[in-house]
Protein backbone atom coordinates (compact mmCIF):
# COMPACT_ATOMS: atom_id res chain seq x y z
CA UNK A 1 0.00 0.00 0.00
CA UNK A 2 2.37 2.53 0.86
CA UNK A 3 4.58 1.79 -2.27
CA UNK A 4 1.60 2.26 -4.39
CA UNK A 5 1.56 5.64 -2.79
CA UNK A 6 5.17 6.88 -3.09
CA UNK A 7 4.68 5.51 -6.45
CA UNK A 8 1.54 7.63 -7.40
CA UNK A 9 3.40 10.71 -5.65
CA UNK A 10 6.07 10.22 -7.74
CA UNK A 11 4.19 10.11 -10.82
CA UNK A 12 2.04 13.27 -9.69
CA UNK A 13 4.89 14.68 -9.06
CA UNK A 14 6.69 14.07 -12.38
CA UNK A 15 3.19 15.45 -14.23
CA UNK A 16 3.84 18.46 -11.91
CA UNK A 17 7.33 19.41 -13.00
CA UNK A 18 6.75 17.87 -16.52
CA UNK A 19 4.12 20.85 -17.11
CA UNK A 20 5.99 23.47 -15.46
CA UNK A 21 8.94 22.67 -17.45
CA UNK A 22 6.69 23.31 -20.47
CA UNK A 23 5.21 26.65 -19.51
CA UNK A 24 8.99 27.37 -19.23
CA UNK A 25 9.84 26.13 -22.41
CA UNK A 26 7.40 27.94 -24.01
CA UNK A 27 8.56 31.36 -22.24
CA UNK A 28 12.25 30.65 -23.45
CA UNK A 29 10.85 29.76 -27.07
CA UNK A 30 8.79 33.02 -26.62
CA UNK A 31 11.31 35.76 -27.75
CA UNK A 32 12.60 34.25 -31.49
CA UNK A 33 9.00 33.71 -31.56
CA UNK A 34 7.92 37.13 -31.34
CA UNK A 35 10.96 38.29 -33.19
CA UNK A 36 9.80 36.21 -36.60
CA UNK A 37 6.09 36.97 -35.58
CA UNK A 38 6.83 41.08 -35.69
CA UNK A 39 9.26 41.16 -38.59
CA UNK A 40 8.09 38.80 -40.61
CA UNK A 41 5.07 37.50 -39.79
CA UNK A 42 3.01 40.61 -39.78
CA UNK A 43 5.04 42.06 -42.52
CA UNK A 44 3.96 39.13 -44.77
CA UNK A 45 0.39 39.48 -44.06
CA UNK A 46 0.29 43.79 -44.49
CA UNK A 47 1.77 43.01 -47.79
CA UNK A 48 -0.97 40.30 -48.25
CA UNK A 49 -3.35 43.02 -47.66
CA UNK A 50 -1.53 45.46 -49.91
CA UNK A 51 -1.32 42.92 -52.53
CA UNK A 52 -5.10 42.70 -52.54
CA UNK A 53 -5.74 46.35 -52.51
CA UNK A 54 -6.40 47.42 -48.79
CA UNK A 55 -4.41 50.86 -49.27
CA UNK A 56 -5.16 52.14 -45.82
CA UNK A 57 -3.25 51.87 -42.40
CA UNK A 58 -0.24 50.79 -42.67
CA UNK A 59 -0.86 50.62 -46.19
CA UNK A 60 -1.11 54.25 -46.45
CA UNK A 61 2.90 55.77 -46.85
CA UNK A 62 3.48 53.03 -49.28
CA UNK A 63 -0.19 53.80 -51.50
CA UNK A 64 0.70 57.35 -51.49
CA UNK A 65 4.49 57.15 -52.53
CA UNK A 66 3.86 54.06 -55.33
CA UNK A 67 2.11 53.93 -59.10
CA UNK A 68 -0.38 52.14 -60.56
CA UNK A 69 -1.86 51.17 -56.98
CA UNK A 70 -5.31 49.38 -57.70
CA UNK A 71 -7.58 50.00 -54.86
CA UNK A 72 -9.83 47.08 -53.71
CA UNK A 73 -13.49 46.83 -55.60
CA UNK A 74 -15.02 44.25 -53.20
CA UNK A 75 -15.20 43.41 -49.25
CA UNK A 76 -12.23 41.17 -49.83
CA UNK A 77 -10.02 43.24 -52.30
CA UNK A 78 -9.46 42.71 -55.48
CA UNK A 79 -6.60 40.85 -57.97
CA UNK A 80 -6.26 43.69 -60.02
CA UNK A 81 -2.51 43.83 -59.34
CA UNK A 82 -2.44 40.32 -59.74
CA UNK A 83 -3.94 40.08 -63.34
CA UNK A 84 -0.83 43.34 -64.20
CA UNK A 85 1.64 40.74 -63.27
CA UNK A 86 0.26 38.08 -65.38
CA UNK A 87 -0.23 40.31 -68.10
CA UNK A 88 2.67 42.17 -68.15
CA UNK A 89 4.96 40.73 -71.20
CA UNK A 90 7.95 39.67 -69.03
CA UNK A 91 6.55 38.14 -66.73
CA UNK A 92 6.45 34.56 -68.10
CA UNK A 93 10.36 35.00 -69.49
CA UNK A 94 10.44 35.43 -65.76
CA UNK A 95 8.82 33.02 -64.30
CA UNK A 96 10.38 30.66 -66.22
CA UNK A 97 14.05 31.55 -66.19
CA UNK A 98 13.32 31.42 -62.26
CA UNK A 99 11.74 28.15 -62.46
CA UNK A 100 14.25 26.63 -64.73
CA UNK A 101 17.60 28.00 -63.04
CA UNK A 102 16.15 26.61 -59.65
CA UNK A 103 15.43 23.56 -61.32
CA UNK A 104 18.65 23.04 -62.76
CA UNK A 105 20.74 24.37 -60.45
CA UNK A 106 19.40 22.33 -57.57
CA UNK A 107 19.57 19.22 -59.21
CA UNK A 108 23.44 20.18 -60.71
CA UNK A 109 24.06 20.56 -57.18
CA UNK A 110 22.40 17.58 -55.65
CA UNK A 111 24.57 15.72 -58.33
CA UNK A 112 27.96 16.70 -57.59
CA UNK A 113 27.09 16.45 -53.65
CA UNK A 114 25.70 13.08 -53.98
CA UNK A 115 28.75 11.85 -56.29
CA UNK A 116 31.20 13.53 -54.10
CA UNK A 117 29.37 12.06 -51.07
CA UNK A 118 28.92 8.58 -52.12
CA UNK A 119 32.69 8.44 -53.62
CA UNK A 120 34.05 10.12 -50.18
CA UNK A 121 31.81 7.39 -48.48
CA UNK A 122 32.71 3.92 -50.22
CA UNK A 123 36.04 5.08 -51.39
CA UNK A 124 37.21 7.60 -48.48
CA UNK A 125 41.40 8.99 -48.66
CA UNK A 126 42.91 11.63 -49.69
CA UNK A 127 41.37 12.64 -52.97
CA UNK A 128 38.04 12.18 -51.19
CA UNK A 129 38.95 14.46 -48.38
CA UNK A 130 40.51 17.40 -50.22
CA UNK A 131 37.32 17.57 -52.50
CA UNK A 132 35.01 17.60 -49.52
CA UNK A 133 36.75 20.06 -48.28
CA UNK A 134 37.19 22.02 -51.80
CA UNK A 135 33.54 22.04 -51.74
CA UNK A 136 32.77 23.77 -48.39
CA UNK A 137 35.19 27.26 -49.59
CA UNK A 138 31.92 28.67 -50.70
CA UNK A 139 30.50 28.10 -47.57
CA UNK A 140 33.06 31.10 -46.21
CA UNK A 141 32.85 33.39 -48.83
CA UNK A 142 29.94 35.89 -48.64
CA UNK A 143 27.85 35.79 -51.95
CA UNK A 144 28.44 39.72 -53.47
CA UNK A 145 32.10 38.53 -53.51
CA UNK A 146 31.28 35.03 -54.93
CA UNK A 147 28.94 36.62 -57.59
CA UNK A 148 31.51 39.59 -58.54
CA UNK A 149 34.19 36.78 -59.07
CA UNK A 150 32.26 34.59 -61.07
CA UNK A 151 31.54 37.37 -62.64
CA UNK A 152 34.63 38.62 -63.66
CA UNK A 153 35.93 35.12 -64.33
CA UNK A 154 33.57 34.20 -67.19
CA UNK A 155 33.78 37.82 -68.61
CA UNK A 156 34.63 38.80 -71.99
CA UNK A 157 38.17 39.40 -70.65
CA UNK A 158 38.04 37.11 -67.79
CA UNK A 159 40.30 33.95 -66.81
CA UNK A 160 38.27 31.21 -68.99
CA UNK A 161 39.01 33.13 -71.89
CA UNK A 162 42.26 34.34 -71.88
CA UNK A 163 43.42 31.27 -70.62
CA UNK A 164 41.70 29.24 -73.58
CA UNK A 165 42.29 31.76 -76.25
CA UNK A 166 46.11 30.69 -76.19
CA UNK A 167 45.22 27.24 -77.17
CA UNK A 168 42.58 28.50 -79.84
CA UNK A 169 39.51 28.04 -78.55
CA UNK A 170 36.80 30.71 -78.24
CA UNK A 171 35.55 29.78 -74.99
CA UNK A 172 31.94 31.69 -75.36
CA UNK A 173 31.23 34.36 -72.70
CA UNK A 174 29.17 33.11 -70.11
CA UNK A 175 28.66 36.54 -67.81
CA UNK A 176 25.05 38.21 -68.43
CA UNK A 177 23.86 34.65 -69.49
CA UNK A 178 21.06 32.16 -67.67
CA UNK A 179 24.14 29.88 -67.64
CA UNK A 180 26.11 32.19 -64.96
CA UNK A 181 23.01 32.30 -62.83
CA UNK A 182 23.20 28.68 -62.56
CA UNK A 183 26.97 28.76 -62.09
CA UNK A 184 26.51 30.79 -59.25
CA UNK A 185 23.48 29.12 -57.88
CA UNK A 186 25.73 25.87 -57.88
CA UNK A 187 28.95 27.38 -56.37
CA UNK A 188 26.90 29.45 -53.50
CA UNK A 189 24.73 26.14 -52.87
CA UNK A 190 27.80 23.40 -53.06
CA UNK A 191 28.81 23.71 -49.39
CA UNK A 192 25.41 22.81 -47.51
CA UNK A 193 24.14 20.30 -50.12
CA UNK A 194 27.56 18.59 -49.43
CA UNK A 195 27.29 18.83 -45.64
CA UNK A 196 23.82 17.32 -45.73
CA UNK A 197 24.41 14.55 -47.92
CA UNK A 198 27.64 13.22 -46.58
CA UNK A 199 26.59 13.28 -43.01
CA UNK A 200 23.27 11.37 -44.16
CA UNK A 201 25.89 9.20 -45.73
CA UNK A 202 28.20 8.83 -42.73
CA UNK A 203 25.42 7.51 -40.65
CA UNK A 204 24.94 4.31 -42.75
CA UNK A 205 26.89 1.36 -41.01
CA UNK A 206 29.69 -0.44 -42.89
CA UNK A 207 28.44 -3.73 -41.81
CA UNK A 208 24.91 -2.72 -44.30
CA UNK A 209 27.22 -2.06 -47.33
CA UNK A 210 29.74 -5.16 -47.01
CA UNK A 211 27.02 -7.14 -46.72
CA UNK A 212 25.20 -6.19 -49.98
CA UNK A 213 28.92 -6.50 -51.53
CA UNK A 214 28.88 -10.27 -50.10
CA UNK A 215 25.66 -10.80 -51.34
CA UNK A 216 27.19 -10.51 -55.12
CA UNK A 217 25.71 -6.34 -55.34
CA UNK A 218 27.60 -3.91 -57.45
CA UNK A 219 28.98 -0.33 -57.06
CA UNK A 220 25.32 0.96 -58.51
CA UNK A 221 23.37 -1.18 -57.34
CA UNK A 222 24.43 -0.89 -53.77
CA UNK A 223 23.89 3.12 -54.23
CA UNK A 224 20.92 2.43 -55.36
CA UNK A 225 19.47 0.08 -53.22
CA UNK A 226 21.46 1.10 -49.77
CA UNK A 227 22.72 4.37 -49.94
CA UNK A 228 20.37 6.40 -51.41
CA UNK A 229 17.15 5.00 -49.65
CA UNK A 230 18.62 5.00 -46.29
CA UNK A 231 20.04 8.51 -46.39
CA UNK A 232 17.08 10.01 -48.35
CA UNK A 233 16.36 12.52 -45.62
CA UNK A 234 19.21 14.43 -45.61
CA UNK A 235 19.12 14.49 -49.26
CA UNK A 236 15.89 15.99 -49.51
CA UNK A 237 16.28 18.55 -46.94
CA UNK A 238 19.58 19.62 -49.20
CA UNK A 239 17.47 19.80 -52.37
CA UNK A 240 14.53 21.87 -50.78
CA UNK A 241 16.83 23.93 -49.09
CA UNK A 242 18.68 25.05 -51.82
CA UNK A 243 16.05 24.93 -54.49
CA UNK A 244 14.29 27.64 -51.82
CA UNK A 245 17.37 29.41 -51.62
CA UNK A 246 17.73 29.88 -55.90
CA UNK A 247 14.40 30.87 -55.96
CA UNK A 248 14.58 33.30 -54.09
CA UNK A 249 18.05 34.61 -54.89
CA UNK A 250 18.51 38.40 -55.30
CA UNK A 251 22.28 39.13 -55.53
CA UNK A 252 23.61 35.95 -58.02
CA UNK A 253 20.72 36.96 -61.06
CA UNK A 254 21.50 40.51 -60.56
CA UNK A 255 25.35 39.95 -61.07
CA UNK A 256 25.69 37.29 -63.08
CA UNK A 257 22.45 37.13 -65.03
CA UNK A 258 21.27 38.81 -68.26
CA UNK A 259 19.01 41.88 -68.17
CA UNK A 260 16.23 40.36 -69.85
CA UNK A 261 14.71 37.68 -68.55
CA UNK A 262 15.71 37.64 -65.37
CA UNK A 263 14.69 35.77 -62.16
CA UNK A 264 11.76 36.76 -59.73
CA UNK A 265 14.35 38.15 -57.63
CA UNK A 266 15.56 40.94 -59.24
CA UNK A 267 12.39 41.63 -60.51
CA UNK A 268 10.76 42.31 -57.17
CA UNK A 269 13.68 44.71 -56.19
CA UNK A 270 13.27 46.56 -59.85
CA UNK A 271 9.36 46.35 -59.32
CA UNK A 272 9.42 47.82 -55.49
CA UNK A 273 12.79 49.97 -56.43
CA UNK A 274 13.14 51.68 -59.97
CA UNK A 275 9.95 50.85 -61.38
CA UNK A 276 8.01 52.49 -58.26
CA UNK A 277 5.21 49.48 -58.95
CA UNK A 278 5.28 48.42 -55.01
CA UNK A 279 2.04 46.18 -55.60
CA UNK A 280 3.23 44.48 -58.40
CA UNK A 281 6.29 43.46 -56.73
CA UNK A 282 5.04 42.26 -53.31
CA UNK A 283 2.75 40.33 -55.99
CA UNK A 284 5.92 38.82 -57.69
CA UNK A 285 6.88 37.99 -53.60
CA UNK A 286 3.92 35.81 -53.26
CA UNK A 287 4.32 34.11 -56.39
CA UNK A 288 7.55 33.09 -55.77
CA UNK A 289 6.10 31.99 -51.98
CA UNK A 290 3.96 29.99 -53.68
CA UNK A 291 6.39 28.11 -55.32
CA UNK A 292 8.82 27.56 -52.53
CA UNK A 293 5.89 26.56 -49.68
CA UNK A 294 5.06 23.62 -52.39
CA UNK A 295 8.83 22.71 -52.12
CA UNK A 296 8.66 23.66 -48.45
CA UNK A 297 5.90 20.90 -48.02
CA UNK A 298 8.40 18.20 -49.35
CA UNK A 299 10.80 19.29 -46.39
CA UNK A 300 8.34 18.97 -44.22
CA UNK A 301 7.32 15.34 -45.14
CA UNK A 302 10.85 14.36 -45.34
CA UNK A 303 10.96 15.31 -41.82
CA UNK A 304 8.27 13.85 -40.55
CA UNK A 305 8.92 10.93 -42.09
CA UNK A 306 12.41 10.48 -40.68
CA UNK A 307 10.91 11.02 -37.55
CA UNK A 308 8.23 8.23 -38.09
CA UNK A 309 11.27 6.26 -38.86
CA UNK A 310 12.98 6.49 -35.52
CA UNK A 311 10.24 6.24 -33.38
CA UNK A 312 10.10 9.63 -32.37
CA UNK A 313 6.75 10.43 -33.69
CA UNK B 1 35.35 -0.77 -44.15
CA UNK B 2 38.81 -1.95 -45.71
CA UNK B 3 37.13 -4.89 -47.72
CA UNK B 4 34.89 -1.95 -49.43
CA UNK B 5 37.76 -0.02 -50.29
CA UNK B 6 39.68 -2.88 -51.65
CA UNK B 7 38.00 -4.11 -53.73
CA UNK B 8 36.93 -0.44 -55.87
CA UNK B 9 40.76 0.10 -54.96
CA UNK B 10 41.86 -2.75 -57.55
CA UNK B 11 39.78 -0.40 -59.91
CA UNK B 12 41.68 0.76 -63.43
CA UNK B 13 43.84 3.68 -63.86
CA UNK B 14 41.61 5.21 -66.34
CA UNK B 15 39.33 5.75 -63.25
CA UNK B 16 42.16 7.30 -61.46
CA UNK B 17 42.95 9.34 -64.45
CA UNK B 18 39.13 10.60 -64.50
CA UNK B 19 39.22 11.31 -60.71
CA UNK B 20 42.02 13.49 -61.05
CA UNK B 21 40.93 15.48 -63.93
CA UNK B 22 37.18 15.57 -62.12
CA UNK B 23 39.06 17.36 -58.93
CA UNK B 24 41.48 20.07 -61.22
CA UNK B 25 37.98 20.81 -62.50
CA UNK B 26 36.19 21.15 -59.10
CA UNK B 27 39.75 22.88 -57.99
CA UNK B 28 39.28 25.39 -60.76
CA UNK B 29 35.62 25.63 -60.59
CA UNK B 30 35.33 26.48 -56.98
CA UNK B 31 38.87 28.42 -56.46
CA UNK B 32 39.08 30.08 -59.85
CA UNK B 33 36.54 32.83 -59.54
CA UNK B 34 38.48 33.73 -56.28
CA UNK B 35 42.19 33.34 -57.11
CA UNK B 36 41.24 35.61 -60.19
CA UNK B 37 39.04 38.23 -58.80
CA UNK B 38 42.28 38.27 -55.62
CA UNK B 39 45.19 39.07 -57.45
CA UNK B 40 42.97 41.77 -59.02
CA UNK B 41 43.95 43.89 -55.87
CA UNK B 42 47.67 44.08 -56.52
CA UNK B 43 47.57 44.64 -60.53
CA UNK B 44 47.97 47.92 -62.02
CA UNK B 45 46.19 46.45 -65.19
CA UNK B 46 45.27 43.35 -67.31
CA UNK B 47 45.41 43.43 -70.67
CA UNK B 48 43.34 40.98 -72.39
CA UNK B 49 44.11 37.74 -73.62
CA UNK B 50 47.38 38.05 -72.21
CA UNK B 51 48.02 35.30 -68.95
CA UNK B 52 49.85 37.94 -66.71
CA UNK B 53 48.82 41.34 -65.76
CA UNK B 54 50.82 44.47 -67.24
CA UNK B 55 52.17 44.91 -63.68
CA UNK B 56 52.07 44.83 -59.84
CA UNK B 57 51.27 47.86 -57.20
CA UNK B 58 49.54 48.35 -53.65
CA UNK B 59 48.14 51.12 -54.54
CA UNK B 60 44.41 50.63 -55.04
CA UNK B 61 45.15 49.17 -51.04
CA UNK B 62 45.78 52.96 -49.65
CA UNK B 63 43.10 53.87 -52.04
CA UNK B 64 40.66 51.71 -50.69
CA UNK B 65 42.02 53.28 -46.94
CA UNK B 66 42.17 56.86 -47.92
CA UNK B 67 38.62 56.62 -49.02
CA UNK B 68 36.25 57.98 -45.74
CA UNK B 69 33.54 55.91 -47.45
CA UNK B 70 34.88 52.93 -47.47
CA UNK B 71 36.48 53.26 -43.93
CA UNK B 72 33.14 53.80 -42.69
CA UNK B 73 31.31 51.10 -44.12
CA UNK B 74 34.32 48.60 -42.86
CA UNK B 75 33.57 49.96 -39.25
CA UNK B 76 29.74 49.89 -39.31
CA UNK B 77 30.46 46.34 -40.34
CA UNK B 78 32.90 45.54 -37.28
CA UNK B 79 30.60 47.19 -35.15
CA UNK B 80 26.84 45.76 -35.88
CA UNK B 81 27.83 42.19 -36.85
CA UNK B 82 29.03 41.47 -33.20
CA UNK B 83 25.93 43.12 -31.95
CA UNK B 84 23.68 41.10 -34.14
CA UNK B 85 25.23 37.81 -33.04
CA UNK B 86 25.19 38.60 -28.99
CA UNK B 87 22.03 40.00 -29.36
CA UNK B 88 20.93 36.87 -31.42
CA UNK B 89 22.76 34.50 -28.74
CA UNK B 90 20.42 36.03 -26.23
CA UNK B 91 17.55 36.07 -27.50
CA UNK B 92 17.61 32.69 -29.72
CA UNK B 93 20.15 30.38 -27.15
CA UNK B 94 17.32 29.84 -24.04
CA UNK B 95 14.72 29.16 -27.13
CA UNK B 96 17.19 26.47 -28.67
CA UNK B 97 17.69 24.70 -24.95
CA UNK B 98 13.67 24.67 -24.92
CA UNK B 99 13.36 23.56 -28.42
CA UNK B 100 16.38 20.65 -27.90
CA UNK B 101 15.39 19.14 -24.17
CA UNK B 102 11.64 20.39 -23.20
CA UNK B 103 8.40 19.45 -24.59
CA UNK B 104 6.19 22.12 -24.40
CA UNK B 105 3.42 23.19 -26.49
CA UNK B 106 4.01 24.52 -29.96
CA UNK B 107 7.68 23.42 -30.27
CA UNK B 108 7.39 21.54 -33.46
CA UNK B 109 5.22 24.91 -34.52
CA UNK B 110 8.34 26.89 -33.17
CA UNK B 111 10.78 24.61 -35.45
CA UNK B 112 8.32 24.43 -38.74
CA UNK B 113 7.26 28.19 -38.02
CA UNK B 114 11.53 28.97 -38.43
CA UNK B 115 11.37 27.32 -41.66
CA UNK B 116 8.55 28.72 -43.30
CA UNK B 117 9.54 32.34 -42.26
CA UNK B 118 12.74 30.92 -44.01
CA UNK B 119 11.02 30.50 -47.35
CA UNK B 120 9.87 33.63 -48.07
CA UNK B 121 11.58 35.00 -50.58
CA UNK B 122 13.92 37.57 -48.62
CA UNK B 123 13.89 40.40 -51.41
CA UNK B 124 10.30 40.40 -51.37
CA UNK B 125 10.27 40.05 -47.38
CA UNK B 126 12.54 42.99 -47.10
CA UNK B 127 10.13 44.75 -49.06
CA UNK B 128 7.32 44.04 -47.52
CA UNK B 129 9.06 45.23 -44.37
CA UNK B 130 9.56 48.98 -45.53
CA UNK B 131 6.00 49.33 -44.51
CA UNK B 132 6.46 48.30 -40.84
CA UNK B 133 9.52 49.96 -41.04
CA UNK B 134 8.30 53.60 -42.39
CA UNK B 135 5.47 52.91 -39.06
CA UNK B 136 8.08 52.43 -36.36
CA UNK B 137 10.36 54.75 -37.57
CA UNK B 138 13.06 52.51 -38.55
CA UNK B 139 14.79 53.18 -41.95
CA UNK B 140 17.97 53.95 -42.13
CA UNK B 141 19.01 53.62 -38.37
CA UNK B 142 21.18 51.58 -36.66
CA UNK B 143 18.60 49.59 -34.99
CA UNK B 144 17.08 49.42 -38.49
CA UNK B 145 19.94 47.47 -39.95
CA UNK B 146 20.40 45.28 -37.10
CA UNK B 147 16.85 44.09 -36.82
CA UNK B 148 17.22 42.72 -40.10
CA UNK B 149 20.76 40.99 -39.67
CA UNK B 150 19.34 39.37 -36.46
CA UNK B 151 16.28 37.94 -38.90
CA UNK B 152 19.21 36.02 -40.81
CA UNK B 153 20.65 34.37 -37.79
CA UNK B 154 17.62 33.17 -35.93
CA UNK B 155 17.34 29.77 -37.89
CA UNK B 156 21.54 29.35 -37.80
CA UNK B 157 20.91 30.49 -33.54
CA UNK B 158 18.05 28.11 -32.43
CA UNK B 159 17.99 24.62 -35.31
CA UNK B 160 21.82 24.10 -34.73
CA UNK B 161 22.39 24.38 -30.97
CA UNK B 162 18.50 23.01 -29.83
CA UNK B 163 20.19 19.93 -31.78
CA UNK B 164 23.35 20.21 -29.57
CA UNK B 165 21.63 20.13 -26.68
CA UNK B 166 19.30 17.33 -27.30
CA UNK B 167 22.05 15.28 -28.58
CA UNK B 168 23.54 15.57 -24.40
CA UNK B 169 23.33 12.25 -23.06
CA UNK B 170 20.54 12.96 -19.45
CA UNK B 171 22.41 9.95 -17.51
CA UNK B 172 25.79 12.18 -17.41
CA UNK B 173 23.58 15.18 -16.25
CA UNK B 174 21.96 12.68 -13.64
CA UNK B 175 25.27 10.99 -12.45
CA UNK B 176 26.40 14.96 -11.81
CA UNK B 177 23.36 15.89 -9.86
CA UNK B 178 24.12 12.09 -7.75
CA UNK B 179 26.95 13.03 -6.98
CA UNK B 180 26.28 16.22 -5.46
CA UNK B 181 26.76 19.23 -8.04
CA UNK B 182 24.30 21.80 -8.22
CA UNK B 183 21.70 22.61 -11.46
CA UNK B 184 23.88 25.52 -12.17
CA UNK B 185 27.16 23.62 -12.27
CA UNK B 186 25.82 20.89 -13.62
CA UNK B 187 24.47 23.07 -16.93
CA UNK B 188 27.47 25.10 -16.83
CA UNK B 189 30.38 22.13 -16.62
CA UNK B 190 28.26 18.99 -18.73
CA UNK B 191 25.25 20.59 -20.61
CA UNK B 192 26.82 23.99 -21.79
CA UNK B 193 30.32 22.33 -22.39
CA UNK B 194 28.93 19.27 -24.18
CA UNK B 195 26.64 21.38 -26.42
CA UNK B 196 29.45 23.88 -27.59
CA UNK B 197 30.82 22.64 -30.17
CA UNK B 198 27.04 23.18 -31.80
CA UNK B 199 26.88 26.84 -30.45
CA UNK B 200 29.83 27.58 -31.40
CA UNK B 201 29.18 26.71 -35.50
CA UNK B 202 25.80 29.09 -34.72
CA UNK B 203 27.78 31.55 -33.63
CA UNK B 204 30.28 31.12 -36.70
CA UNK B 205 27.31 30.91 -38.81
CA UNK B 206 25.53 33.95 -37.51
CA UNK B 207 28.23 35.86 -37.67
CA UNK B 208 28.88 35.12 -41.46
CA UNK B 209 25.22 35.49 -42.11
CA UNK B 210 25.22 39.30 -40.52
CA UNK B 211 28.47 40.13 -41.46
CA UNK B 212 27.65 39.33 -45.84
CA UNK B 213 23.87 40.52 -45.54
CA UNK B 214 23.73 42.51 -48.45
CA UNK B 215 20.23 42.75 -49.52
CA UNK B 216 17.94 43.76 -46.37
CA UNK B 217 20.93 46.11 -45.01
CA UNK B 218 21.26 48.02 -48.20
CA UNK B 219 16.87 48.24 -48.69
CA UNK B 220 16.65 49.74 -44.86
CA UNK B 221 20.22 51.12 -44.45
CA UNK B 222 20.78 52.99 -47.75
CA UNK B 223 21.92 55.70 -47.95
CA UNK B 224 22.57 56.42 -44.09
CA UNK B 225 24.28 53.29 -43.39
CA UNK B 226 26.11 51.49 -45.49
CA UNK B 227 28.18 48.28 -44.42
CA UNK B 228 30.90 46.04 -46.13
CA UNK B 229 28.56 43.96 -48.63
CA UNK B 230 25.70 47.05 -48.95
CA UNK B 231 29.00 49.57 -50.07
CA UNK B 232 30.31 46.57 -52.57
CA UNK B 233 26.78 46.92 -54.74
CA UNK B 234 27.91 50.64 -55.74
CA UNK B 235 31.74 49.74 -55.52
CA UNK B 236 31.53 46.90 -58.62
CA UNK B 237 29.45 49.81 -60.38
CA UNK B 238 31.06 53.57 -59.65
CA UNK B 239 35.32 52.06 -59.58
CA UNK B 240 37.59 50.14 -61.19
CA UNK B 241 37.72 46.31 -60.67
CA UNK B 242 40.90 46.22 -58.67
CA UNK B 243 39.01 48.20 -55.61
CA UNK B 244 36.72 45.66 -55.80
CA UNK B 245 39.14 43.18 -55.27
CA UNK B 246 40.88 45.01 -52.47
CA UNK B 247 37.67 45.01 -50.92
CA UNK B 248 36.36 41.68 -51.24
CA UNK B 249 39.74 40.38 -49.77
CA UNK B 250 38.94 42.63 -46.67
CA UNK B 251 35.27 41.19 -46.48
CA UNK B 252 36.65 37.70 -46.86
CA UNK B 253 38.84 37.88 -44.17
CA UNK B 254 37.18 37.33 -41.33
CA UNK B 255 35.57 34.41 -42.82
CA UNK B 256 38.71 32.40 -43.91
CA UNK B 257 39.98 33.31 -39.62
CA UNK B 258 36.65 31.85 -38.82
CA UNK B 259 36.98 28.68 -41.18
CA UNK B 260 40.05 27.70 -39.05
CA UNK B 261 37.85 28.08 -36.08
CA UNK B 262 35.36 25.81 -36.54
CA UNK B 263 36.46 23.81 -39.52
CA UNK B 264 36.31 20.49 -37.75
CA UNK B 265 33.17 20.90 -36.08
CA UNK B 266 31.18 21.92 -38.81
CA UNK B 267 32.40 18.96 -40.76
CA UNK B 268 32.35 16.97 -38.07
CA UNK B 269 27.85 17.36 -38.76
CA UNK B 270 26.71 19.80 -35.97
CA UNK B 271 25.48 21.75 -38.92
CA UNK B 272 23.43 19.11 -40.75
CA UNK B 273 22.53 17.88 -37.73
CA UNK B 274 20.95 20.82 -36.59
CA UNK B 275 18.44 21.08 -40.23
CA UNK B 276 16.58 18.26 -39.12
CA UNK B 277 13.25 18.64 -37.62
CA UNK B 278 13.18 16.39 -34.26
Amino acid sequence: MASVNTEAKAENLEVKSTSRSSVLGFFMAAPPMLLVVCFVGIPILIALTFSLGFTSGPNRVVSIIGQEIHKKDHWWGTFAAYKDVFKDSRFPGDLRTTLVVSFLSTFLTLLMALGIGLYQRIMGGRIAAIMTTLCLVPLFVPVVISSWAIHTFYAGDGFMRSLLSHFGINFPTVTSTVSAIVIGSVWTSLPFAILMVTSGLQSIPDALIETAQDAGAGFFRIVRTVLIPLAITPIVIAGTFTAIGIMGSFTIPLFLGPNQPTMLGVEISNFFGAYNRPQQSIVMAFIVFTAASGIALIYIWANVKSAKQSGRI
Amino acid sequence: MARVKARVKTSSLGVKIFLYIFMALMAVFILGPLFWLGIHAFVTNWTYPNLYPDGWTFHWWTRVFDDSALETAIRNSLIISPIVVIASMVICLPAAYAAGRMNYPGRRIFLIGMFAANSFPKIGLFASIATLYYALNLMGTFLGVVIIQLLGTIIYMTWIPAAAFAAVPRNLEEAARDAGASKFRVFRTITLRLAMPGILVAVVMSFLASFDEAQGSYLVGAPQIFTMPTEMYSLVQNYPIQVAAVFSLLLAFPSVLLITLARKHIIGGQLAEGFQIK
